[in-house]
């Protein structure tokens, strides 16, 4: 710094009366086309590295599964790659990786994404490879069906895997219900044994089409060029046929249920505590994230340090929250060896019940803020990330200020907001659902105790009885 | 104006000025300091904080007081016909002279003038890239304890990433001690001489940062992520802990059960790693790589402190270790904080050399583990070369040809056409010693193994003979140098890899080698890589199964 700068620098610090540190992030500016039959693009040009990232979104996602075929929308966007425009499924992968790019659709509860990566100087194809997926897909009878049944299988796999990552699935179906937000977004062993694919092509139909898609990019390429070639692609792409389903705001859990999911020979139990949360848009976003990074959002977290630190019960503990367009959930999630099951799961309600009555110290409060603050541009650092970024975005309904505005709200949050917003959202101890995936012999008796008990064994074909 | 010819009477702009070419020179002499000496990185942020909450204050009291030769007294109360203001006002004329002259003397004088060169040793500037090819930003320094510092400015975000690595990991372990690389990797959190246990992560979470670690059979990784805001304060808390970590503690049985924990989560109620942990461990016979670097059970429950201490010693000296920091950061800052804070600590006599090489495997060897398991598995490990073996890098792209993605070899054949298998997965060790080349699959229920592994055997034994085509190669170097690519648009990416290469190959600038290096493997090279590695002789296969599925056959 010179030092005129510096000495302007001190006057205008004068000024001011004290030092402000802009912490947050701002989205840099885009270019943002609404085509006639609804196609969205977004396009920004960011040329540090070689590569295009790229982001299409379809609204929609599991939520529009039919009911009883769970896992329908999730299946149809693998098939989305398996064969598309002349390519049958085997060139059509080799186009993408002939040239290290990547290209892969996948469903979540509200949308299905097709993400990717590419060299700059395959843009061309990498266009070419999106619009034949999403306006000529294949759609192939007999890659549906090895792709189905592979999936069952593979549900059966994780079922002999890692159970961390299979709790929140069982968590959500048992919350959830009948409500969509209880669908297992890649469908259970019962729901994609009867998915045809007749119903698959009325599906694509009716669910998937211009009115809903959005399409991101960001990295290096000339933005008015690329707009072009996209207008060109997707001008004259037609609308899905079946509106978007509205989907109620589910209701909050009374009382206490526990769902026992026995794995014989499990050497540890694996629970899953919550209830109704929030949603996206739900306005005190910095103070929750806030109460969430002192809860169970980092490592130094009141569920690591007690369960884990301080007892040595675990190795991992958090709070999690999911954040739909309507009420999503809050839970607790961790694990323990089978003979402290019960001791764990009791500091864990202990802390809840901590929590809501006494919040957290304005010295906690201000340490969670800079955590949040700290880490947040590594999040948006890459093409990838910011075209992710702004899809999703766009999907909510939302504009550039949820992330613009977004490091001044946490930095302004006040202690008492944040203690109001955790008995607004954190449930209190007597209303909870619980699962557990442990060693049900066990564990049966003790686990009683927590509420009345619904077992299904691991090998059973869904998530719920 | 009666306001303007007060101020001026009460010498109120004089002491404007006065406090500006005041401030102008001790914001000099503050600059001056920061580069030569290394001072808190807030050190300049107080300096101004303190001078502008000074400024109006010195108005207000220029205002409210006058200096009489009784001493001082408020303005208001001072007869008017007495007053000195105006030698009051020719001192402070004086004064702001003074000052100009010291400042412009000083400013413009610099060089001619003593400076601090004689009495701090200046920053070290670090070695620039000896190669073209590598980002002319990057420097490397080597400390006189021997800790390996390289850095890379990146100020595309305001963060920085940091790398510590450790040359400790499952291979210097023994029976007794297996697991203890990695407990130690959780005994560095638990508190120092100055830091409580969950002090050294409170601390850096309050100020914005995150960390992670990970210990591998080569080496134990420390990674903190954080804002540039914090750059002093990791500095601190890292050398703290590589200094005066506390071995013995009431934390170190309560931290057994969470490395246990860690296990049964991973390992033992995971049909996956049960497996390949027993694949590990039948590979070799000899070399220390045979252990689970998260350790065998009894030795979890048995380690000692003292097996600690002496690990921490030995392994977690600076001539040991080697730090890459990437971000929003100056190669002279970080040159200058790690003189500070990491020069102080004392080299250590270098750890035991692993003598043990894994003697040649003389036939096949087979395993069956016995799990409860809708989907059966079975795993195949070859033994290859090392980090920087001349067919590691051909063996990468031969991987990618064979399983890496959805046109591989394998997927299409094994998965797509024949639904054999449900996935096919490879993994190349590429460590110190020579490690192995694995292959994973995943059965259907009631697949067959022994159909699988036949099929897998006709393939490889196809690839030996026949190699590969130049489209397939072509396809994998572009896979490849994508992935070089995206690793690189990171600040953490950039610093994983830098590290990976300088600690493994020796030299941080051999990364920037990869594109070219990938443009000079021919498909010949990955033949021979091929028919070296998978020969049955050379194999060894685990089968993971419902007990009594072998009978039913």
């Amino acid at each position: 710094m010179s030092q005129l700068h510096r000495l302007c620098l001190l006057f205008i610090c004068c000024f001011c009366g004290g030092l402000a540190f802009s912490q947050g992030v701002t989205l840099p500016d885009v270019h943002h086309v609404e085509l006639e039959n609804g196609v969205v693009f977004i396009l920004h040009e960011k040329r540090d590295v070689p590569l295009i990232g790229i982001e299409a979104i379809i609204r929609g996602g599991a939520v529009t599964d039919p009911a009883g075929k769970a896992g329908l929308s999730s299946l149809l966007a693998s098939l989305l790659e398996k064969g598309a425009g002349d390519r049958d499924a085997a060139t059509f992968a080799e186009a993408v990786d002939a040239v290290g790019g990547s290209l892969s659709a996948s469903a979540d509860l509200e949308a299905i994404t097709i993400s990717g990566e590419f060299l700059s100087r395959d843009a061309e194809l990498m266009i070419e490879l999106l619009t034949d997926m999403l306006q000529r897909p294949a759609l192939n009878a007999a890659e549906m069906k090895k792709l189905r049944d592979r999936r069952i299988n593979l549900i059966r796999a994780a079922k002999d895997s890692d159970p961390r990552p299979l709790v929140p699935v069982y968590g959500s179906a048992f919350l959830f219900g009948e409500h969509p937000y209880g669908t297992a977004v890649d469908g259970n062993e019962e729901s994609l044994a009867k998915i045809t694919h007749r119903d698959l092509s009325g599906y694509y139909s009716d669910f998937v089409g211009a009115d809903r898609l959005i399409i991101a990019l960001a990295g290096d390429f000339d933005a008015a060029a690329m707009a072009d070639s996209l207008t060109v692609a997707f001008g004259d792409w037609r609308p899905a046929e079946q509106p978007l389903p509205e989907v109620e705001a589910p209701a909050t859990q009374e009382a206490r249920r526990v769902l026992l999911v026995d794995k014989p020979g499990a050497t540890q139990s694996y629970f899953w505590i919550g209830n109704v949360g929030v949603s996206i848009n739900f306005p005190q976003r910095a103070e929750l994230d806030i109460a969430n990074t002192l809860f169970g959002g980092r490592f130094t977290s009141l569920l690591v340090d007690e369960l884990r630190t301080k007892a040595g019960l675990t190795y991992s503990a958090r709070s999690i929250l999911l954040r739909p367009a309507r009420a999503g959930s809050v839970a607790i999630v961790s694990y323990t060896k089978t003979d402290t099951t019960v001791v764990a799961i009791d500091l864990a309600l202990s802390l809840l019940a901590k929590i809501r009555e006494e919040g957290f110290s304005d010295d906690m409060i201000l340490s969670g803020k800079n955590y949040i603050l700290g880490q947040y541009p590594p999040q948006l650092e890459t093409a990838a990330q910011l075209a992710g970024q702004f899809a999703e975005l766009e999907a909510l309904g939302l504009d550039a200020s949820f992330i613009d505005d977004y490091g001044a709200a946490v930095a302004g949050a006040s202690g008492e907001d944040v203690r109001s917003v955790i008995t607004d959202v954190y449930p209190p101890v007597d209303n909870l659902v619980f699962v557990i995936l442990g060693d049900a012999e066990l564990i049966r008796e003790d686990v009683a105790k927590f509420g009345p008990i619904t077992e299904i064994a691991i090998t059973e074909p869904r998530f719920r009885p | 104006m009666a306001i303007f010819a007060e101020l001026r009477r009460r010498n109120v702009l004089k002491v404007a000025l006065l406090y500006a070419v005041a401030s102008w020179l001790i914001d000099w002499f503050v600059g001056a300091i920061q580069s030569e000496v290394t001072v808190p990185v807030w050190t300049e942020t107080f300096v101004y904080f303190v001078l502008a909450v000074g400024f109006p204050v010195a108005l207000l009291f220029a205002w409210t007081y006058e200096i009489t030769p009784a001493g001082l007294k408020k303005a208001a109360d001072v007869d008017q016909t007495q007053s000195i203001v105006f030698k009051t006002g020719q001192k402070l004329n004086a004064a702001v002279a003074v000052l100009l002259v010291l400042g412009v003397l000083a400013v413009f004088g610099q060089r001619l003038l003593p400076t601090f060169e004689f009495l701090v040793p200046g920053v070290p500037e670090g070695d620039a890239p000896m190669s073209s090819r590598v980002p002319a930003d990057i420097r490397s320094l080597t400390l006189d304890n021997g800790l390996r510092i390289i850095v890379w400015p990146d100020h595309d975000i305001p963060n920085v990433a940091m790398y510590n690595f450790v040359r400790a990991g499952g291979r210097n372990e023994y029976p007794g001690i297996t697991g203890l690389s990695h407990f130690f990797e959780h005994m560095m959190f638990l508190g120092t001489e100055n830091l409580a246990p969950g002090e050294f992560d409170s601390t850096m979470e309050a100020a914005g940062g995150a960390n992670n670690a990970y210990t591998s059979a080569d080496v134990t990784v420390y990674m903190d992520w954080f804002p540039r805001s914090a750059l002093e304060t990791i500095f601190e808390i890292e050398a703290d802990r590589f200094q005066n970590l506390v071995t013995v503690t009431d934390s170190f049985q309560s931290e057994r059960e969470v490395v246990y924990s860690e296990r049964r989560s991973r390992i033992d109620d995971n049909n996956f790693w049960k497996l390949a942990e027993q694949v590990q461990a039948t590979a070799f016979v000899a070399h220390p790589y045979q252990f689970t670097v998260i350790g065998w059970p009894s030795d979890i429950e048995a380690w000692t402190e003292e097996d600690l201490a002496r690990y921490y010693q030995t392994y977690y000296a600076p001539n040991n270790r080697t730090i890459v920091i990437t971000g929003d950061v100056t190669t002279g800052e970080i040159f200058a904080l790690a003189e500070k804070h990491f020069a102080p600590i004392p080299a250590q006599d270098p750890p035991p050399a692993i003598r043990t090489v894994e003697p040649e495997q003389l036939g096949e060897r087979r395993i069956v583990v016995e799990a409860s398991a809708q989907t059966p598995l079975l795993h195949m490990a070859f033994h290859a070369g090392s980090a920087s073996s001349a067919e590691t890098l051909p063996m990468r792209l031969l991987l990618n040809i064979l399983a890496g993605g959805e046109s591989a070899r394998l997927h299409r054949s094994l998965v797509e056409d024949e639904d054999l298998v449900l996935s096919v997965d490879t993994y190349q060790d590429e460590g110190f010693d020579p490690g192995l080349v694995f292959f994973f699959l995943t059965l259907p229920p009631g697949g067959d193994p022994d159909v699988v592994e036949a099929r897998m055997l006709e393939e490889l034994r196809r690839v030996a003979e026949d190699g590969v085509s130049e489209a397939e190669l072509a396809k994998a170097r572009n896979i490849i140098l994508a992935d070089f690519w995206r690793g690189l648009s990171t600040i953490n990416g950039k610093a994983a890899a830098i590290g990976q290469y300088e600690v493994f190959h020796g030299n941080y600038e051999s990364l920037f080698n990869l594109p070219d290096a990938l443009a000079a493997v021919t498909a010949d090279d990955l033949r021979n890589a091929a028919a070296e590695v998978f020969r049955r002789k050379n194999m060894t296969v685990g089968v993971l199964q419902e007990p009594g599925a072998e009978e039913v056959e």
